[in-house]
């Protein structure tokens, strides 16, 4: 889907990036996706600002994002630019900073609640790596969304000053640290919360933006040659209630206190009990 | 030698057969993760955890906790064994509290409403962004009048904080949530004896009377007295009776289960009481001694109350209540434990009285296993303090219930649309009474609904419950994980004081309460000039903490705040004894509580320029200080007289009963055949309204169906599963019934805590029923693990408000409706209330208070009450 705009190869999987492609073409390349990640990172990272807005509605990114499959809606393309920012505004209090919501974080994606392991994970490998988490508008967690994609961004800077200056140990050092960090953190999850947020937004700009980080995210995968990386954000992959190991009767109509109707079987496993003896 | 040959699969065969041989040899490593007293280690890494003493509070018995915290995040909760009343225990909700900070719908950062109230559409903006529109709105506010600004909170353990952010406003209307508590339980003990509620000492008792009292699974104080009662009952051979409509687990726990008919609980307590002084079974001395009526008098008024009377009424037999009676009067030491159950009626403070009177005058008051006073300690405020605002609010004191001394909170929102006081902005604070009060959504809905009625809504929340999401501005308060806080309850016979203090980082931009009043304080009052700032110098929250304790006699020589943030609480009475789990001494014998607090001596400094009347009564500077008895200065009961009020010479001057009595419900005794009564109850891993998104304890309990005697059952051809349709006068639901022998069978009860419109995906299960909303879109990972599709249905919208005209207390448990099989009609859910017919029952309850019409109606004996014109209401103001 990006491959025209953004011009990133579709990679043989086999192979991290094409033998013969050279180190300027390379480094182009390192600082085309960075920018890319700075841009997604400038959609979920906080409500975008009217200058952000404005930077998107400029005609030729408008149209290299439409070559991509990007197309917005003309609540996005005809609304007056302050009208437009607080739209959206409201829009991402509604999908990711309020009750109710999908805040675009990796441990409430992954374990259900806000600043577990992810979190505290990403935060180690910041400081490895020589950076610490400031604040934008808002207080974000270290493993929100958009900082993970800052952060790759950064690391796609470093690899193109290190092909820039002639240190390819460092790049491929850095080719490494970018690898590992989608594999254990942005590869688990964003793939799958991508396509939540673009069933679930209201407004063009955002499910049209979660399309793009989907299509991204695959690309990048690709490119990477990362192989099975499982998605595990739970917005893509429904867990089946017969997979589920309870110790009640799942189908059970009232807790504690109804047998279960008639045309449902109890449970389906063996350590399945009924709460008969057990009513309040 | 010749090694034996060993593969892969030898060797497991051979370790098939190792078990008794591996459990038999010696075992010297033992993980330390399974040590118990204080220490957690990581299972995995085994490294040991920082352990952080808190004080609970996803209820309100304020357990002694410790949270384990790796890495920035709370891991593990469990009781802190230097907590002298809870002593290592934490229950199921206790160790879920984790959840609330971790919660994926916890508010993170202030929200200001886009939509319509109640739509659901925030934004999110900056502290100072909502700062400054907040303190435009109060300046305009204050300029108009103070009063116009109010607080209502819920759960308000900051130890003073909110009383001084509204008194630096100057503003008097500070509105509790106790009226839907235990309010006349409270108001039924003070003038009696001082204190609003009572310690049981379960522990050492031989015989307990229970009246509506669930102290096993819910009620004050659930965790430490539970254990007490498992004490007596293993330990000492105690015996318990329970009165109760339902077969709660304290009632299965009991020797005896009493169901006895809504509301009548007092009228059993007067007959016990007549039975005792009737066949001369009373504590002549105690009476004497120490109440303010001689055995005559009390003798004389009980003889009214006669167990055939009250067994008309309540159906417990003649012979049980003569049994009971010369039971607990013959028993020593007994006790006696009260709740909601006597207590939540039209008139719950006379039924509250009617039942302590049981223990005062069996003699059985301080003594050990007896009926003793709550133990607490205080804290000092930090200096300067805000005055008291000048001019009183009718909502924090209405002039129609003046001896509610704990406010009559869910009259509020009639009194506000009947223009009795103008609001222009309300602040909320751990309160949710959309959903907690009666009348719930129809009433509180239709009140924060209504710009015109309250203009501008803040609430200072970390959740979006049912009230919050019609805010106009929310500000994230932090969960108490993340908050200082001072506390202390009278939770057993051992007094304590403790904090709550940060054991993690507060997430997001939340603040904690205290902090977020200081920063509105300074926000209205940069530079000092309006004189409020130098109410709210402190740093953060730990040097508030500072202020309250760095200064406590015995506290402070022990290290003050530095004690209680390394212990969690303070004294440290002993050593918890894994085996007895009683807290020992330094001897090994468990620690002794000090009873007979009223016998204690005064000082010959306290003596000094006394004087002492007819009565022994000991005063100093016009005030009573003590009572003089066998020539010894006792220090008597914390009341005007120092002495118990079987007689309440106030409630006389308002033309109610000074002594014990006991009032009928007038709708009770009309109701029909097939009228049942409504109540509601507590399970033991849920409070009221704020644990239902607690992932734990959601998946123990979840739905809530109506519990139906079979015989009831059988009358309506009903059974277990079916849905029912429960109407009241108010309103109607439609829910499950749960058929069950427990269950009084002119009783229907619904469990509280369930059925929740907000508060939450786990609560409201909203994800699973609005799949493709645009706020509630898809799937979330939380909600696949989901395995139940029922939230319960939330039984407050047909509830009546009623009013005890002298505590104040809603009458949860006087609710007539009529129970139907559902009709055609009917879906699982449906609940509706109607705000015109809820306004006619507050006006019918507003006939019960003193300047009501149905007062005097109500209380012929007191014919010679001159009416309420002869009443002059003192001077209010302030708090």
């Amino acid at each position: 889907m990006l491959d025209t705009v953004f011009a990133i190869e579709r990679a043989d999987e086999s192979h991290v990036f094409p033998a013969e492609i050279g180190t300027d073409e390379l480094r182009e390349e390192c600082l085309a996706r960075a920018s890319i990640y700075r841009l997604l990172a400038g959609v979920f990272v906080e409500e975008p600002s009217r200058e952000f807005l404005a930077a998107l509605r400029d005609e030729a990114l408008l149209g290299q994002l439409a070559e991509a499959g990007v197309r917005f809606a003309p609540d996005f393309l005809a609304t007056e630019l302050d009208e437009l920012a607080e739209t959206l505004a409201c829009e991402y209090a509604t999908l990711f900073a309020s009750s109710g919501g999908f805040p675009p974080i990796e441990s409430v994606r992954l374990t259900g609640r806000f600043k577990q392991d992810p979190n505290f994970k990403v935060t180690q490998i910041y400081q490895a790596a020589g950076f610490a988490l400031g604040k934008g508008r808002f207080e974000v967690f270290a493993d929100q969304l958009g900082v993970e994609l800052l952060f790759v961004a950064e690391l796609l800077e470093r690899c193109a000053a290190a092909l820039g200056t002639d240190q390819p140990a460092d790049y491929r050092r850095l080719e490494k640290d970018i690898k590992r960090f989608w594999t254990q953190h942005l590869g688990l999850w964003v793939r799958g919360y991508s396509r939540l947020i673009g069933r679930a937004s209201n407004h063009s700009f955002f499910r049209e933006m979660a399309k793009f980080l989907g299509g991204f995210a695959e690309e990048e995968i690709a490119a990477m040659g990362l192989k099975r990386l499982e998605d595990l954000d739970m917005g893509r992959v429904v867990v089946p209630k017969s997979e589920i190991q309870v110790e009640f009767n799942p189908d059970e109509p009232v807790c504690c206190g109804c047998p279960p109707s008639s045309d449902k079987p109890i449970g389906g496993t063996g350590n399945v009990h009924k709460l008969h003896d057990l009513r309040f | 030698m010749e090694m034996p040959k060993v593969t892969r699969r030898t060797f497991l065969k051979v370790s098939a057969g190792t078990g008794a041989a591996a459990a038999a040899a010696p075992r010297l490593l033992t993980a330390m993760e399974n040590d118990l007293g204080g220490k957690d280690f990581g299972p995995v890494s085994g490294a040991e955890r920082k352990a952080i003493p808190v004080n609970c509070h996803v209820c309100n018995i304020q357990d002694g906790a410790i949270a384990y915290v790796e890495n920035d995040r709370v891991v593990k909760l469990e009781g802190n064994p230097e907590h002298v009343s809870t002593r290592g225990r934490l229950c199921a909700k206790g160790n879920s509290g984790m959840w609330y900070s971790y919660d994926p719908d916890r508010i993170l950062y202030p929200l200001k409403r886009v939509g319509a109230r109640g739509e659901g559409k925030w934004k999110r903006i900056t502290w100072d962004e909502a700062l400054a529109e907040l303190t435009e709105k109060l300046d305009a506010a204050l300029k108009e009048d103070p009063n116009t600004i109010m607080l209502k909170y819920g759960r308000n353990r900051t130890g003073g904080s909110i009383d001084r952010f509204m008194k630096t406003l100057g503003s008097a209307t500070v509105v509790n949530h106790t009226s839907v508590c235990e309010s006349s339980k409270k108001v039924g003990m003070e003038p009696t004896w001082g204190p609003d509620i009572e310690t049981p000492d379960f522990a050492n008792a031989k015989y307990v009377l229970n009246f509506g009292s669930n102290v096993l699974e819910a009620s004050y104080f659930h965790n430490p007295l539970s254990q007490r009662v498992t004490e007596g009952r293993v330990d000492n051979q105690m015996k318990i009776v329970t009165f109760d409509v339902r077969l709660s687990n304290t009632a299965g726990f009991s020797d005896e289960w009493i169901p006895v008919f809504p509301a009548t609980d007092g009228a059993v307590a007067l007959a016990i009481g007549h039975v005792i002084l009737r066949e001369d079974l009373q504590d002549s001395d105690f009476i004497n001694n120490w109440t303010n009526v001689t055995v005559a008098e009390l003798k004389a008024h009980y003889k009214q109350y006669t167990p055939e009377w009250a067994s008309k009424i309540s159906g417990v037999p003649v012979d049980t209540i003569e049994r009971i009676a010369r039971e607990f009067a013959t028993t020593k030491p007994a006790t006696l434990f009260t709740y909601r159950g006597p207590a939540k009626h039209l008139y719950g403070s006379y039924n509250e009285k009617a039942c302590m009177m049981l223990p005062i005058m069996t003699g059985n008051v301080e003594k050990k296993g007896g009926y003793c006073l709550p133990r607490g300690m205080g804290w000092p405020q930090p200096m300067p303090e805000p005055g008291k605002p000048t001019k009183d609010s009718y909502l924090s004191h209405p002039p129609d219930y003046p001896l509610a001394a704990h406010k009559v909170s869910h009259l509020v929102p009639f009194w506000i649309a009947e223009g009795k006081q103008k609001i222009n902005v309300y602040f909320t604070y751990q309160d949710n009474p959309v959903y907690t009060n009666p009348g719930s959504m129809a009433v509180w809905g239709k009140l924060f609904k209504d710009e015109k009625l309250i203009p501008y809504l803040v609430s200072m929340s970390p959740f979006m419950g049912e009230e919050t999401a019609l805010a106009d501005l929310i500000l994230p308060d932090c969960p108490y994980l993340e908050r200082w806080e001072p506390e202390s309850m009278p939770n057993s016979l051992w007094p304590w004081l403790g904090i709550r203090q940060p054991v993690h980082k507060s997430l997001g931009e939340s603040r904690e309460n205290r902090v977020l009043l200081r920063d509105i304080i300074h926000k209205l009052d940069p530079d000092g000039k309006r004189g409020m700032k130098q109410f709210w110098d402190f740093k953060d929250g730990e040097d508030y903490m500072r202020h309250h304790f760095d200064n406590v006699p015995g506290l402070k020589e022990a290290g003050g705040l530095d004690f209680l943030k390394k212990h969690g609480v303070w004294p440290i009475y002993g050593k918890l004894d894994p085996k007895t789990g009683k807290v020992s001494d330094k001897t090994g014998r468990e620690i002794k509580a000090d009873y007979g607090l009223y016998l204690k001596e005064l000082s010959a400094t306290d003596m000094a320029g006394a004087t002492v009347d007819g009565k022994g009564i000991i005063s100093k500077n016009g005030k009573a200080i003590g009572v003089r008895r066998d020539g010894k200065n006792c220090v008597g009961f914390p009341t005007g007289n120092r002495l118990i009020n079987v007689r309440v010479d106030q409630w006389a001057e308002y033309g109610f009963n000074p002594m014990p009595t006991f009032k009928r419900i007038p709708w009770h005794e009309a109701m029909k055949d097939d009228d049942l009564i409504l109540s509601t109850f507590k399970l033991n891993v849920h409070k009221q309204s704020r644990t239902a998104a607690v992932k734990w304890l959601a998946e123990i309990a979840h739905s809530n169906p109506a519990w139906m005697n079979p015989e009831t059952a059988a009358k309506l051809g009903v059974k277990t599963g079916d849905l029912v349709r429960v109407e009241s006068a108010v309103g109607h639901l439609v829910t499950k019934a749960y058929v069950t022998e427990g269950i009084h069978p002119k009783v229907v009860s619904i469990p509280t805590g369930f059925g929740h419109w907000e508060y939450g995906r786990l609560a409201t299960l909203k994800l699973k029923d609005k799949k493709g909303e645009y706020s509630h879109g898809a799937d979330d990972p939380d909600l696949n693990n989901v395995w139940w599709d029922d939230k319960g249905v939330h039984p407050n919208n047909i509830i009546p408000v009623v009013a005890d005209p002298i505590g104040g207390s809603q009458g949860w448990y006087d609710t007539v409706v009529k129970v139907t099989k559902a009709g055609p009609n009917d879906k699982y859910g449906d609940s509706e209330g109607n705000w015109e017919k809820h306004v006619a029952a507050y006006k019918e309850t507003m006939r019960y208070a003193y300047t009501g019409d149905l007062h005097r109606k109500m209380h012929p004996e007191m014919a010679a009450w001159a009416g309420p014109d002869s009443v002059k209401h003192k001077a209010g103001g302030g708090h």
